[in-house]
């Protein structure tokens, strides 16, 4: 499945990385705590959290999810925005909390 | 919680509850030693030896209506996160002082926030006190000082709106001046 597909079927908003929608995604992780993230998340993951600070655009980057999906809400930071379409890492955000969201997930993928 | 300026509100907060007319916050940004330090310290009216046993649980308050108030208890747990730790001194009649440690570059470490705007909260929630912001990044430094401000305004009182704008201003350049970007 692409994130193109995953974003319509959730009616998740893009925060970054718009053109790179043609990604494909496996698997999903959930996790704020982002060094444990770091040794968790696996490359191609939808990666759900709370977390909007500048440090989930490396996270995002080193582990190749491939998209960082922000559940409740959350906003980030202009900068964080900026540097995410820099490295190419695609935000996506949603009302949803992140159990409803992997939920979701599971139900589109199983 | 998403940024360390939102701990350094919330323990400002306590320094004003507890009746200080002096709170310095001095932030060094020590990349060399791969350290973050927070100082907020206040002369209010301190804690006493028993109270200060106690605080850093976070089911310890001095609040009444809540049985928890988790300020000094977040900012430790957010230093024990990412390698830090925080310290505290007090003396009943003579104020306390808090000293928050990170490892600059931890992952698991917040940002700093936005100071300037930091600085315009807590000088709208009790204007008449001296804050005193010292910033330090690289061997430049940064240095605030709200009485230095309103002598200069002549009676203006610091929190109209324009003047709060204008400190406002005045920080946000006077960092980046400094090289601290926020």
């Amino acid at each position: 499945m692409k994130v193109s597909e995953l974003a319509a079927a959730l009616d998740l908003k893009y925060v970054s990385g718009a053109q790179a929608q043609d990604r494909e995604i496996s698997g999903c992780y959930i996790g704020d705590l982002l060094s444990w993230v770091m040794g968790r998340a696996l490359g191609g993951n939808v990666w759900i959290t709370i977390m909007s600070n500048i440090n989930i655009v490396a996270v995002a980057s080193l582990t190749e999810a491939a998209c960082v999906l922000l559940a409740e809400n959350v906003v980030p930071d202009e900068n964080v925005i900026k540097k995410a379409e820099m490295q190419d890492v695609i935000i996506l955000s949603s009302g949803k909390t992140a159990y409803e969201l992997a939920v979701k997930l599971y139900d589109i993928t199983k | 919680m998403k940024e360390l300026s939102l701990h350094i509100l919330d323990i400002v907060q306590n320094s004003v509850k507890a009746g200080a007319s002096e709170i310095e916050i001095d932030i060094n940004e020590d990349i060399l030693k791969n350290l973050l330090e927070i100082d907020i310290t206040d002369n209010g009216c301190g804690m006493s030896e028993e109270f200060l046993k106690t605080v850093k649980d976070p089911f310890s308050t001095t609040r009444t209506t809540r049985k928890v108030g988790m300020g000094i208890s977040l900012f430790e747990a957010a230093a024990v996160q990412c390698g830090g730790y925080l310290e505290i001194e007090s003396e009943q009649g003579n104020g306390t002082s808090l000293k928050v440690f990170f490892e600059y570059d931890n992952i698991d470490r917040a940002p700093l926030g936005n100071m300037a705007e930091t600085m315009i909260t807590v000088i709208m929630g009790a204007p008449d006190i001296n804050y005193v912001y010292k910033h330090r990044k690289a061997g430049k430094e940064f240095v605030f000082v709200a009485d230095d401000i309103k002598n200069a305004l002549g009676g203006v009182p610091i929190d109209s709106p324009e003047i709060l704008n204008w400190v406002k201003e005045y920080i946000s350049e006077g960092l980046e001046n400094a090289g601290i970007n926020m």
